[in-house]
């Protein structure tokens, strides 16, 4: 009735809110600035020093010379390094080729998807759901692993393929680019739908009604009501797969070719074949820079979303 | 309409001893009663929004009293106030003579049944009754004696073991009254207590309300949009607007009387013409009309000459007349223009020469075969000094 | 305009089929006798029995679980309270920067998370000499940050959708603000709290990146052992590996739906 959405606080300060407040707030704080925000500033620290053969395996940031003197040294080497050669360069476009490419992958698979679940009947909705997160509660590792035995030149891809007689030799999908696109868009598929069909359900279907009552056809309808209306639910779902698949290391490692780099198997190289930490920091922060502007544009739609629910 | 007061009954199973067998009747009347709940200048701001505006409020015991007014009005803050779920920007809340400003919710000697019924879903109705009597560590065999009163009391012994999801819209009701009566409250907040239940039912639990009120003898403050509800149930209503409160009294007097242009407005339907004091005649006033022609009214108050007015008719006391009567002290001609048949009455609307439209209520005594009255037909609008009332602005 | 249309349902089975086809595939051949995919050679166990055997593959199992099921404990404790702050502390200052820390793990790439906290626990090593070599805890602790985060997403949606004068409610019955919290607000959310335990626990069962980099010497995770067999090419233990994982799920959902049917 009278209810006012703006809540006044419920209590007075008094000192058991005042605990409530404490733990509930300091401690998420707490551990996620310690684990989350600290670290960030480790990587860019050690990503301005040198590598080292020692333990840890890069040089010291500053260090205390004789006289109580505090020297410090900053080495803008990596970055120079990265600038300069070509090859991250290409794998950071690599990358964000990929992530668009199996963004636009899922959109184009995951929208309708999305769409017909949130028609379907009441009953069958949450089934349907269901067998989208499904494959998620299984092994990440294991379903990308799965599609080389499908891939593979000798595969069953392929076997089905010379089997229908639609190809005469075999097709190499297995470590191409190709491969990686598939995996991609099987392995995020459901990130893409789950928002979307979030946002579907919550339109007001009578919205439709009104627009096929003025005389709108159904595709008609879709493209002025629906889509527009499902746009956060668009950018939602593209944010969560590409952000996350710019730094991809599985996927590519494990079915792409040797030849195209992806940032995210670049940075494990560096840091586990050729010990380089500083250089992988480097290209961690250069990554994360990358990676702001599709976050902040995301957490915005977020907030948005959540002033306008309540 | 009639008023419900509050008789102390002499019941053997009540549940809170009332001080004295004989209470005034009307103790807001008395200037030497003391009030049970004492609002002094609250005022509640949420940002820039005042939804409780400098109110002060005396509650007696024993009233069943009820704050009317449109959504948004700042009713339910008001209530929400007194059960201390949220707390004044400024202001004092006195409740038996204990200043409860800032005692948290859980220390109050007040209890409140939410609009939503707010049962919690987890537990059954036997649980949630007892749900309070738990907090205040009564030993188990005086909760379940409890429980069992409430359970009676509200006839739904045969639901206890039922959870929340499992009851109809009436039966959850009952639960959210036993639960909120089960600690045995001085005072109880009903927030929309019959909102959520269709029309027949509500009819009948209202009474059941009142009944309920009148043998416990608790004092009960209800937040209500509805004002036939508010009138049927209360002692007294304060009728709420923007926060404030525009008028305190008893739901003859809010309807009858009304201070002011909103009051009158707000409660029921009713004619306003507009106009301004002429001359005085005794306890009567002569208006000179906006629609042209002068008016004799009964004024309660004087006014000087020359003050703007407002006089407010309810529709069923005007009288309409197919040739002027002889004893029609005011008098309007005009058309009647529509005719709304509500089987009990009809509202007709009648255009005046002047252009403005009168609303007004014959009850339909007659089975209505024929139209005695039809769309077009020449009528006269007739009223007594003391069919209305005048208001200044 | 319920009406389905053909070319969307075909789009949906498709989803499904492309979704489902490579499990079920690597269910089949996880029964096949022949080491080759292409070949089936007969219906065996032959693989399961080998995988049973595996005394690294089912150490390193054993490990996972232990971290997972540590990990989903606290992150469901941490990832509560986070989500108590945003939904019941109204607007308090820092309230934009904690939900930024809560969001960014979500979609952080794990190679970053991985690299930024190795260097931490590098840092406090050299600093405080903690922690003492790397691990079963240093693995927990960086699982437990970013599965906070999905927690707290899950409890915050149910937390949110809760009607609050039942919490007001039970205030005024009597109840202080501990009392109603234990015994209102957390019945209300258990089963967020649950779904929440099982998404942390899937998280870190799964995670290969952020281990492999905070990991140490003799701690090795199940995706460890995975990935390193299925680097070199298919592997029907692993076929047998996830026909268990998937059967092992598919018995959760059962459960899980049995007792929802029956509340």
């Amino acid at each position: 009735m009278t209810r006012l959405s703006k809540r006044s606080k419920r209590l007075r300060p008094s000192g058991e809110h005042r605990l409530s407040r404490l733990i509930n707030i300091g401690l998420p704080y707490l551990w996620l600035g310690l684990f989350f925000l600290l670290p960030f500033a480790i990587v860019l620290r050690i990503s301005l020093a040198e590598p080292l053969l020692a333990q840890p395996p890069y040089t010291a940031l500053w260090e205390w010379a004789e006289q109580g003197i505090l020297q410090i040294r900053l080495n803008l080497g990596n970055f120079q390094l990265i600038r300069e050669d070509d090859i991250y360069l290409a794998a950071l476009l690599n990358s964000l080729w990929v992530a668009l490419v199996g963004t636009l992958g899922c959109l184009l698979l995951g929208y309708p998807m999305a769409y017909a679940i949130a028609t379907a009947p009441e009953r069958r909705r949450i089934l349907l759901l269901m067998l989208i997160i499904l494959p998620f509660w299984t092994s990440f590792l294991i379903r990308v692993y799965a599609w080389i035995g499908i891939l593979n030149a000798n595969g069953l891809l392929n076997n089905f393929l010379l089997w229908l007689g639609v190809i005469d030799t075999p097709l190499k999908i297995l470590h191409t680019q190709t491969a990686v696109y598939i995996g991609v868009i099987y392995s995020y598929l459901p990130f893409m739908i789950l928002p979307l069909y979030a946002n579907l359900t919550r339109l007001d279907p009578t919205l439709l009604e009104a627009a096929a009552d003025l005389g709108c056809r159904p595709w008609r309808a879709f493209t002025r009501v629906t889509l527009p209306l499902s746009l956060p639910g668009i950018v939602a779902g593209s944010m969560l797969v590409f952000i996350p698949v710019v730094g991809e290391f599985v996927i590519p490692d494990l079915l792409g070719s040797p030849g195209s780099l992806m940032i995210g198997k670049l940075m494990w190289t560096e840091f586990f074949a050729n010990k380089d930490w500083p250089l992988a920091s480097a290209l961690a922060i250069v990554l994360l820079a990358v990676l702001v502007v599709p976050f902040v544009l995301m957490q915005r739609l977020q907030q948005d979303d959540e002033d306008g629910r309540t | 309409m009639d008023t419900l007061e509050v008789q102390p009954l002499n019941e053997s199973r009540r549940l809170v001893p009332s001080p004295s067998d004989r209470r005034p009747l009307e103790p807001w009347q008395d200037p030497k009663a003391a009030p049970y709940v004492r609002i002094e200048r609250v005022t509640k701001q949420f940002g820039d929004v005042y939804a409780v505006d400098d109110v002060s409020l005396n509650i007696f015991q024993g009233e069943f009293f009820s704050l009317l007014g449109s959504s948004g009005c700042g009713k339910s803050t008001l209530l929400r106030l007194l059960a201390g779920l949220e707390y004044p920007t400024s202001g004092r809340i006195y409740i038996d003579g204990v200043d409860v400003t800032d005692v948290p919710p859980y220390s109050r000697p007040v209890n409140m049944m939410f609009q939503s019924y707010a049962l919690f879903p987890h537990m059954t109705v036997e649980q949630n009754i007892e749900f309070g009597l738990k907090q205040d560590r009564l030993p188990r065999r005086e909760r379940a004696e409890r429980v069992g009163e409430m359970l009676d009391l509200l006839r739904i012994t045969e639901l206890r073991k039922r959870r929340p999801d499992q009851l109809s819209g009436g039966q959850r009701q009952r639960v959210a009254l036993a639960r909120s009566l089960a600690k045995h409250p001085k005072l109880l907040l009903l927030d929309e207590p019959l909102g959520a239940l269709d029309k027949r039912l509500r009819e009948n639990t209202q009474f059941e309300l009142v009944n309920l009120q009148e043998r416990l003898g608790i004092t009960f403050v209800t937040v209500t949009h509805d004002q036939e509800e508010a009138m049927t149930m209360s002692s007294r209503i304060a009728v709420m607007d923007a926060g404030q409160i525009m008028q305190v009294d008893t739901p003859t007097a809010i309807y009858e009387f009304p201070n002011g242009r909103f009051v009158a407005e707000f409660i029921g339907s009713v004619n306003l013409f507009e106009g301004k004091i002429v001359e005085i005649q005794g306890d009567d006033v002569l208006i000179e009309a906006q629609f042209g022609g002068l008016m004799q009214m009964r004024s309660l108050q004087p006014h000087p000459i020359g003050t703007p007015v407002v006089v407010a008719i309810r529709p069923e006391k005007l009288r309409l007349c197919q040739t002027p009567s002889d004893d029609g002290v005011n008098r309007l001609q005009g058309v009647v223009e529509d005719i709304a048949y509500l089987g009990d009455v009809s509202i007709y609307r009648i255009r005046t020469g002047g252009g403005t439209l009168v609303e007004m209520t014959l009850t339909n005594i007659q089975p209505r075969t024929e139209q005695a009255l039809t769309w077009e037909q020449e009528v006269w609008v007739e009223w007594s000094p003391t069919s209305g009332v005048v208001l200044t602005e | 305009m319920r009406r389905r249309s053909w070319p969307l349902l075909s789009v949906l089975a498709f989803g499904y089929a492309f979704l489902y086809v490579p499990i079920l595939l690597l269910i089949l051949y996880s029964f096949n006798e022949s080491r080759l995919v292409t070949v089936w050679s007969g219906f065996s166990f032959k693989w399961y029995g080998e995988l049973l055997h595996n005394r690294q593959l089912l150490d390193a199992a054993w490990l996972s679980v232990r971290i997972a099921a540590l990990n989903a404990t606290i992150a469901v404790v941490l990832g509560t309270l986070a989500a108590n702050a945003l939904v019941r502390h109204g607007r308090f200052r820092g309230r934009t920067g904690l939900e930024l820390l809560l969001t960014a793990p979500l979609v952080m790439p794990d190679v970053i998370i991985g690299l930024s906290m190795l260097l931490l626990f590098v840092a406090l090593q050299q600093t405080i000499g903690w922690p003492d070599g790397r691990g079963f805890s240093t693995i927990t602790i960086a699982h437990i940050t970013f599965s906070m985060a999905y927690v707290a997403v899950v409890v915050r949606s149910r937390l949110a959708r809760m009607d609050s004068s039942l919490e007001e409610a039970a205030m005024d019955l009597g109840a202080r603000p501990l009392t109603v919290y234990l015994r209102i607000t957390l019945p209300l959310i258990a089963p967020a709290l649950l779904s929440g335990w099982l998404l942390a626990f899937t998280l870190s069962l799964d995670d290969l990146v952020i281990a492999s980099f905070v990991s140490g010497p003799g701690a090795t995770t199940l995706p460890m052992v995975i990935y390193s067999s299925v680097r070199m090419g298919v592997s029907p233990q692993i076929n047998a590996l996830a026909s268990l994982v998937v059967a092992l799920v598919a018995l959760a959902v059962v459960i899980a739906g049995v007792s929802l049917r029956r509340r």
